[in-house]
């Protein structure tokens, strides 16, 4: 039996080199947030959608800063105009009552007494022998064969009734006018049309106070001047829309962000505490949320606002928040409490527990990082949801109080005029489909994205 | 292996024949309900009719009910729907006529006198069930108006009659009314005070005949069915289906049969939707139909026949004057005034032809001594001077002891065009006078419940005509009127108004309206918006309908069908 002699060196307690080839073959690791961003950025929808997310935040907080306009100043000039109308106007001597004398050249039949404008379109005639009334229509179309006179204007009695000033609501346009004279007993005598070109006009003091001109010196009756841009047009009350809108989407947005946030963070907190908890409390809690999803929405609305002492006039949005807030946490909570019930089983949760964790940990560590997915989707989603009730209650006038605006109210009002003004419609219309949508596809994309049994899969 | 794939492919086939089978009976399902569906609609809609607007074969005129009237027993009827139909199946002593001139009708000739009045019934005016019209009936329909059990809300209009006021207030008996039957064809009214326009006012629907057994057999419930009235007027309510539909057919018993040309009137929708009367009228389904602001230009561009008429109303804000109120402030009321200008909001806002600017309390076609009574007293109306206007806002500051008011409560009605102006007068304050104001929109009976208990600061309001008299709108304000909203107290005004009642000249009444007109300009207690008026389509086949500012409106009863 031969010794074995073992000789150990210096060397030989030297530690092993760092193999800096092994670990340069696999890939960083990736975070679950790193990852999940990765995939959310191969989804082109999604990019897209939050890009037009951030745009309307944007448009929302920066707009009113770049686009000054006060969204409840009326251009009573300029009515229902739609988006790049012709804006020019010219200066004129301020109204004055018509005396009835004429400053054209005399002429023969229905004629104008002075140059037509926006402001007054003034007509004169010759008396019909036996007249008793005269009635003067206006049409935006030719009379024509079949006598389409359009809107009577006026009916003017006696012989010597031969002049009409008309005042109403002119816009740059062409008019035709027609004269149409009656005898005593409403037969007609003789009938004469005439068309008529009226053009823009503002007076010097109307340009002043408008702005669009600095001091009375500046112009002289005669000049041109333009007047106030609006790039989405006015509305029925000449507010300029684009400032509106962005205004609306304060409104809109603040419902749209900070009612799901707070019920979704509700709704997790109450979901998961049942979820882990279990057992009779767990009962309890859930049928509690039961309880509070058969509440309905709309009464609870109006009960707040009343319990707020929120007086008519004022604007409905607190209650409104309230009332979201306390009525739609159950879904969210069901949600949660279900994923947790699974997660609690999981194999990986009592190994966790065997090594000692504390809840605190399983839930902080496991729990809701593996819930955060059906989270994330349930908020995003939540917002459009959220965006159409504010827009479903300020339509039927439970929201904003006038002159605030918001996208729903804006369309209750654009609707009335939806077939001669469309852009009262379309534009807040527009707003909330493009929102809608957007926030619908980005949850779409944030689902898949999160999905942690999807990790890493490419 | 090629057994597996066999047995695959029949699986996945009898999967596909079954789903192709689901589908067929999903769609055959779909396709009877629908027909189903359309068959039950046909059912009910032959009801109201699929016809025309016209029909000249059948005379038949289908037209539409701006609401559903509450009930039909004329001495409690409010509304002006009521009235419409009121005015084509039941006749008063008098009733206007297509030239709106008042003519005879249940009586033949009358006489009025200071302190009364007489009129002779003619002996061929019938109910519908064949007996005559009498003298009794009108003394008991009085009676049954100014009855404080019964709580007519027009029962005021009764008042002319004496003792009326102190029958509706329960302090004599209704037997002791002021009106007697001399015999079954001549009635005779005393008046409380000397009266210059009592002809004027039996044309009103609370003046209306009722006969007092078949009220009595109604039991309480006359006029809530079309067989629970009696008729006497040129057309009969044939059916009333609640909510849907009335029909009315000629009258055979009617005194003057020639008068009605159409054979039936079929009021066959109840809507206040004039986007679905507009449509209705389109589809050729009504033959007349109201025009908003928003309708006129696509009017014009269907080459329709547009017409146009001043209901005579007028519209205002007014104040509520109760102490307390920053509005009862004469000074506040007066900056007010002197920042709006009402023709920009007729010409600009409004934008409908036949509005006119509002000056004054009185609408421009009320006759006054020989001509129109704003000829002769012209409201000389300020105009519009912001200056003027922030003096008078500084003198309210001063004398109510603020730096600052508080938002004003405008309250408003919820239909489009309240809203339109509620929102107009808002930037008009805030821009001219620096005020705010917050709107109250309400529907109508909540608004009026406000406007009476006081719970408001100004309020968009406005009065129709009740009886073709500027008192009519001349006592509106006055200290005792139920329907003076803001209460307006002023000593000075209720003088003018009681010369205008008391007064039998023409001129001194006149006069008095004059200085009541002076009196609301000059402390300003409204401020005049506008006179509304009403721009409509028609039928080019329907002629003769009347629209008016006093009775019924609108009037189909000399209506007919051309070709």
């Amino acid at each position: 039996m031969a010794e074995l002699q073992v000789r150990l060196t210096a060397a030989d307690f030297e530690p092993l080199h760092t193999d800096q080839e092994i670990h340069s073959l696999s890939r960083p690791s990736l975070s679950y947030w790193q990852d999940a961003w990765i995939r959310l950025k191969a989804n082109t929808r999604a990019i897209l959608s939050l890009y037009i997310v951030l745009g309307l935040l944007a448009f929302t907080v920066l707009g009113p800063l770049v686009w000054d306009v006060d969204p409840a100043a009326q251009d009573v000039d300029q009515i229902s105009l739609p988006p790049g109308a012709d804006r020019t106007a010219t200066i004129v001597a301020p109204y004055a009552p018509w005396s009835g004398g004429s400053v054209l050249p005399a002429a023969e039949g229905l004629r104008l007494a002075e140059t037509p404008n926006s402001e007054n379109v003034r007509l004169l005639w010759d008396p019909v022998p036996g007249a008793a009334s005269y009635s003067v229509y206006r049409s935006l179309f030719d009379v024509g064969e079949d006598r389409a006179l359009g809107l009577p204007l006026v009916d003017l009695f006696g012989a010597d009734a031969v002049r009409f000033e008309d005042r109403l609501d002119l816009s740059p346009r062409t008019y035709h006018y027609s004269v149409l004279a009656r005898d005593a007993d409403g037969t007609e005598l003789d009938f004469q049309t005439l068309e008529v070109q009226v053009s823009r006009v503002i007076t010097a003091e109307q340009a002043l106070e408008r702005g669009l001109i600095d001091s009375l010196n500046d112009v002289q009756i005669g000049d041109e001047v333009l007047m106030p841009l609006h790039p989405f047009g006015t509305d029925y009350l000449g507010r300029d829309m684009l400032s509106r809108l962005m205004h609306g989407a304060r409104v809109s947005l603040f419902i749209g962000i900070a009612a799901p946030l707070l019920y979704v963070l509700f709704g997790v907190f109450y979901g998961s505490t049942a979820g882990f908890i279990g057992g009779r409390i767990d009962q309890a809690l859930m049928r509690f949320a039961d309880f509070v999803v058969a509440l309905p929405f709309l009464l609870f609305m109006i009960l707040f606002k009343i319990a707020f002492g929120i007086g008519p006039g004022e604007s409905g949005i607190l209650p409104m928040l309230v009332a979201l807030v306390l009525l739609s946490w159950p879904a969210t909570s069901r949600l949660v409490r279900g994923q947790i019930l699974q997660i609690r089983e999981e194999g990986y949760i009592n190994a966790s527990r065997l090594l000692g964790a504390k809840n605190g940990y399983l839930v902080v560590r496991h729990m809701i990082p593996n819930t955060m997915g059906v989270i994330l989707v349930t908020l995003t989603f939540a917002v459009p949801s959220a965006i159409f009730t504010e827009a479903f209650l300020s339509f039927i006038g439970m929201g904003v109080a006038p002159p605030t605006p918001s996208w729903g109210s804006m369309c209750n009002e654009g609707i009335k005029t939806m077939l001669t003004t469309p852009h009262e419609l379309i534009f807040p219309a527009l707003f909330i489909s493009i929102t809608v949508l957007a926030f619908n596809l980005l949850g779409d994309g944030l689902r898949d994205a999160l999905d942690a049994r999807m990790r890493s899969t490419e | 292996m090629s057994d597996a794939i066999t047995s695959e492919d029949s699986l996945t086939r009898a999967a596909g024949r079954q789903l192709l089978t689901f589908a067929f009976f999903a769609i055959a399902g779909i396709a009877l309900l629908m027909v189903g569906l359309a068959w039950a609609s046909s059912l009910t809609g032959a009801a109201s009719g699929g016809n025309n607007a016209v029909d000249p074969e059948t005379g038949t005129l289908t037209v539409f009910l701006r609401e559903e009237p509450p009930q039909l027993n004329s001495s409690l009827s409010t509304d002006q729907v009521s009235g419409s139909v009121l005015g084509h199946v039941i006749e008063g002593l008098l009733r206007y006529d297509e030239h709106n001139r008042l003519v005879t009708a249940v009586a033949e000739r009358w006489e009025i006198r200071e302190h009364g009045a007489t009129f002779w019934l003619r002996q061929d005016a019938l109910w519908s069930d064949g007996e005559p019209v009498t003298a009794h009936d009108f003394v008991f329909a009085w009676k049954t108006g100014l009855d404080p059990a019964n709580a007519s809300e027009y029962a005021f209009i009764l008042y002319a009659i004496k003792n009326g006021e102190a029958i509706n207030r329960g302090e004599l008996p209704t037997s002791t009314i002021g009106a007697r039957a001399i015999d079954d064809h001549t009635l005779e009214v005393d008046f409380e005070r000397p009266l210059a326009y009592f002809d004027k006012l039996v044309a009103f629907s609370t003046y209306a005949p009722l006969r007092e057994d078949f009220y009595l057999a109604t039991s309480g419930a006359y006029g809530a069915d079309a067989d629970k009235i009696l008729y006497n007027g040129p057309f009969v309510i044939e059916s009333w289906v609640h909510g849907a539909s009335l029909r009315m057919r000629k009258n055979p018993l009617y005194w003057d049969r020639e008068r009605a040309k159409v054979e039936v009137i079929d009021f066959a929708y109840i809507t206040s939707d004039a986007n679905a009367t507009l449509n209705l009228f389109k589809d050729d389904k009504i033959a007349y139909a109201t025009l908003q602001a928003e309708n006129l230009n696509n009017a014009m561009e269907q080459r329709w026949h547009i017409d146009r008429f001043m209901d005579g109303s007028v519209f205002y804000i007014e104040f509520n004057h109760r102490e307390g109120r920053l509005t009862a402030n004469h000074h506040l009321r007066k900056a007010m005034q002197l920042a709006t200008d009402s023709a920009e909001l007729v010409y600009k806002v409004t934008k409908l032809p036949g509005y006119l600017p509002g000056e004054s309390l009185f609408p421009v076609w009320l006759q006054g001594v020989d001509g129109y009574l704003r000829e002769e007293y012209p409201a000389n109306y300020p105009a519009m001077d912001l200056e003027q206007a922030r003096w008078h806002l500084e003198q309210a500051k001063a004398e109510l002891g603020i730096d600052e008011f508080p938002p004003l409560v405008l309250l408003t009605g919820d239909n489009p065009i309240s809203n339109i102006q509620a929102e107009y007068y808002q930037q008009v304050f805030r821009k001219n006078l620096g005020l705010d104001l917050k709107i109250d929109k309400q529907i109508f009976k909540q608004r009026l419940a406000k406007m009476l208990s006081g719970d408001f600061d100004l309020v968009l309001a406005g009065w129709g005509p009740d009886y073709d008299d500027p008192l009519t709108f001349g006592d509106l304000f006055a200290s005792w009127n139920l329907n003076n909203r803001g209460q307006y107290r002023n000593p000075e005004l209720d003088k003018w108004v009681r010369v205008a009642q008391n007064e039998q000249d023409t001129k001194a009444r006149m006069d008095a309206f004059g200085e009541i007109q002076r009196i609301i300009i000059d402390d300003a207690v409204i401020l005049p918006g506008y006179e509304r008026g009403v721009t409509y389509v028609t039928h080019p086949q329907m002629k003769g309908m009347v629209r008016r500012a006093v009775g019924p409106d609108p009037d189909f009863t000399n209506a007919w069908i051309e070709g």
